[in-house]
């Protein structure tokens, strides 16, 4: 049991990261990855959103949406659903710890149109390893702690960089999703070794 | 029928969220202090640190709760920021001369001249720990840009003439971040009516200097002989200008055997 | 040509301001949705219909929606149509609703279509709106097109079909050396890259650099600069650039 639970969170950070394998969420991850802090900042926030989002979206698809037939409001009720939490969650965090919200403030508000967040929130409910409420919480909790492994490794790369001398065409974004590339080939290498590791295979 | 459950359902659920977000916005609304709100709005978000804050929250937050009683601070801000600050807290603002950052280098090291050839990480900070930098004088302007990246408004570039930094004054907002930047301590914070400005920072002897470079001050003491206000004072082999004298008659630029005084408009962005 | 021209409305969205190659905006959908021809240009399609219709209506209900809740109420409206599409092509085409999956839902997240809200909709008027959501729409459709035709000629040797009910087309000699990376994500940011890197040398430069940068979203310092667009901001300093040589140039004249 404890295997499958671990194997849930691994695979959601290497295997499948969401960043570098499925390629959502490339807007933060390209412009908030210049400086370590902010990338982990960014990293953190979505992680803790996508985890409420699922905590919140969940039920609600199985409770309301399939109850009432109505699998076909899910875009628009996980968006609004998704939008409002944010919201909420800024709202509380100023209130009683505003020093996380001020690390975090900045970014909570890009989280909303942050295409990771909606793609896990939709994806957890196709995925076969998520079975119940603790394993889609899981899920989530694995791939946005992917998003901030992407985000940390990346910020790494990119200062290195920015100190190195490049063609005036490739300069700036080029470079970067050039990078982006061999970080992503990187990641490729997990494909498999996941399942071997716990022999799930 | 459908038709009306999915209404219903999705009315649901928008009126639960706005009502679970109204709530939390009258319960849990954090109570600002409203003139810190206002001095915050009134401040122009730079976050330099100018002021002595950390940044314009902290500046706002020490005048807001009145631990702060200086309306002028604010640099970048200038006058017209320190009169609405005045007016929010009850204050009199105080007159606040715009600044301006100005590079004391002339930049004529002679590229040959070069200590070594320096092939590390391109930044003045790290070029500065391998003796002093690669520069042949060593209170020279590194040239490799610290000051640049620092730069909120893109006001300081290195010159493709001589390799050393060149502040466009026009730009300039006086947030003095490149003089906090720069390991040489090359780039000084002048009031925006200096007219005069020495541009070396060399404490070298003068024939150190001289061997290094061609527009060092060497310290000749001519200046400070011809000023008739008696603003100009040769201290540790440098001239340095007392602006609270100084009339920009210009008679010291005119004597400076090596040209190392020169005449400046920081308003217009003009000199000679 | 007129830059108030309606003509000029859609074309500027296809290049002067391709959303994906010059304002590098909805990267995440261009990344994923370009492994093949078909799912690209299905993409594009909806993308562009999603485009024009929430433009339309956002320019029409532009003076009714409250300033403080503008984004939550664009994103609705967004998700709305959104809904109309994946139902229209679940009931017509399933076989292109399963090609694109979760993507079809996430064109309500795609930055092009709320930043055209933020930008453009709020500000003009419904006919203006709709080119411009065509251009852009048309802009993101051959900006995908060529990202796909290069991943999956190149990656594959063939172009599949199989989504329409058609047989596959297999290029007789690259279908023997083909790159099989390219159809998988590192292929992607790496075609992505080398694009944008043609698109850099080849396009127009107008006297100083042009700006090339992230959509305000991602942008660290959106709050302090105040701007809706990054090429907004560069326009406003060049102008102001303007502003100041003029200055000089009396305050010269004066002395």
């Amino acid at each position: 049991m404890l295997k499958e639970l671990l194997y849930i969170v691994l695979v959601g950070v290497f295997a499948n990261n969401y960043v570098l394998q499925q390629t959502t969420g490339i807007c933060p991850f390209l412009g908030v990855s210049k400086k370590i802090d902010q990338a982990s900042g960014m990293g953190i926030a979505v992680t803790f959103v996508m985890l409420v989002a699922t905590a919140v979206t969940y039920p609600i698809q199985k409770h309301v949406l399939e109850a009432f037939n109505l699998e076909y409001l899910q875009t628009i009720v996980f968006i609004l659903v998704i939008a409002a939490l944010v919201q909420f969650v800024e709202i509380v965090l100023k209130k009683f710890i505003p020093a996380l919200y001020k690390s975090l403030g900045v970014y909570l508000p890009l989280i909303t149109t942050n295409c990771a967040v909606l793609g896990i929130a939709i994806d957890n409910l196709s995925y076969e390893y998520v079975t119940n409420y603790g394993t889609a919480l899981l899920s989530s909790l694995g791939v946005g702690l992917g998003f901030l492994f992407a985000m940390v490794l990346f910020a790494g790369v990119r200062s290195r960089i920015e100190n190195c001398p490049s063609p005036k065409a490739i300069q700036g974004l080029p470079i970067t999703l050039i990078a982006a590339s061999i970080v992503s080939l990187a990641f490729y290498g997990f494909a498999g070794v996941i399942d071997g590791m716990l022999g799930m295979a | 029928m459908e038709i009306i459950t999915a209404l219903i359902v999705l009315a649901v659920i928008a009126l639960v969220c706005a009502v679970v977000l109204t709530i939390a916005a009258t319960f849990f609304a954090v109570k600002e202090n409203e003139k810190v709100v206002a001095v915050r709005d009134c401040l122009p978000g730079a976050n330099c640190g100018a002021c002595g804050y950390s940044g314009c929250d902290g500046y706002a937050k020490a005048l807001g709760e009145g631990e702060c009683d200086n309306p002028s601070l604010c640099i970048p801000g200038g006058a017209d920021v320190a009169a609405q600050l005045g007016e929010i807290m009850g204050l009199a603002a105080g007159d606040v001369e715009a600044k301006v950052a100005y590079v004391a280098c002339n930049g004529h090291c002679k590229p040959e001249d070069r200590k070594y050839v320096y092939d590390g990480i391109q930044s003045c900070k790290a070029a500065k720990l391998n003796y002093s930098g690669d520069t042949a004088c060593t209170y020279a302007c590194l040239g490799y840009g610290d000051c640049v990246a620092v730069c909120p408004k893109d006001a300081i570039h290195i010159s493709k003439e001589n390799g050393v930094a060149e502040v466009d004054p026009v730009k300039c907002i006086g947030c003095s971040l490149c003089a906090k930047t720069c390991p040489n301590g090359v780039i000084h914070m002048l009031g925006e009516s200096a007219r005069v400005v020495v541009k070396c920072s060399s404490h070298d002897k003068g024939a150190v200097t001289r061997k290094a470079c061609d527009n060092g001050c060497i310290g000749c003491m001519k200046c400070q002989k011809t000023c008739p206000q008696g603003a100009i004072k040769v201290e540790n082999n440098l001239a340095v200008i007392d602006y609270d004298k100084c009339t920009g008659c210009g008679a010291c630029h005119e004597v400076c055997p090596v040209k190392c005084i020169h005449l400046e408009n920081f308003v217009c962005g003009t000199h000679f | 040509m007129n830059k108030n021209s309606k003509l000029w409305i859609v074309l500027k969205g296809i290049i002067a301001e391709n959303p994906v190659l010059v304002l590098v905006l909805g990267t995440c959908p261009v990344l994923a949705v370009s492994t093949s021809i078909v799912s690209a240009i299905s993409m594009g399609i909806a993308a562009t219909l999603v485009l024009i219709c929430s433009n339309t209506l956002i320019s029409l209900l532009r003076k009714i929606i409250p300033d403080t809740v503008r984004i939550p109420c664009y994103i609705v409206v967004i998700a709305g149509f959104v809904t109309i599409i994946q139902m229209l092509l679940q009931a017509f085409l399933p076989d292109i609703y399963t090609l694109l999956g979760t993507w079809l839902s996430l064109i309500v997240v795609n930055c092009i279509i709320l930043g055209r809200a933020e930008m453009y909709a709020r500000k003009n008027g419904p006919l203006d709106s709709a080119l411009d959501g065509l251009g852009m729409g048309i802009g993101f459709l051959v900006a995908l097109l060529a990202m796909a035709a290069i991943r999956e000629i190149l990656g594959t040797g063939a172009i599949n079909l199989t989504a329409l009910g058609m047989e596959s087309i297999t290029i007789p000699v690259l279908s023997e050396y083909n790159i099989p990376l390219l159809t998988s994500a590192p292929g992607g940011f790496l075609v992505y890259g080398i694009l944008i890197a043609v698109v850099n040398m080849i396009g127009p430069k107008k006297g100083a650099e042009k700006r090339k940068n992230f959509s305000c979203e991602g942008c660290p310092s959106a709050s302090i600069c105040g701007r809706v667009s990054c090429s907004e901001n560069a326009e406003l300093v060049s102008a102001s650039e303007n502003n100041t040589l003029v200055e000089n140039k009396t305050e010269k004249e004066e002395a």
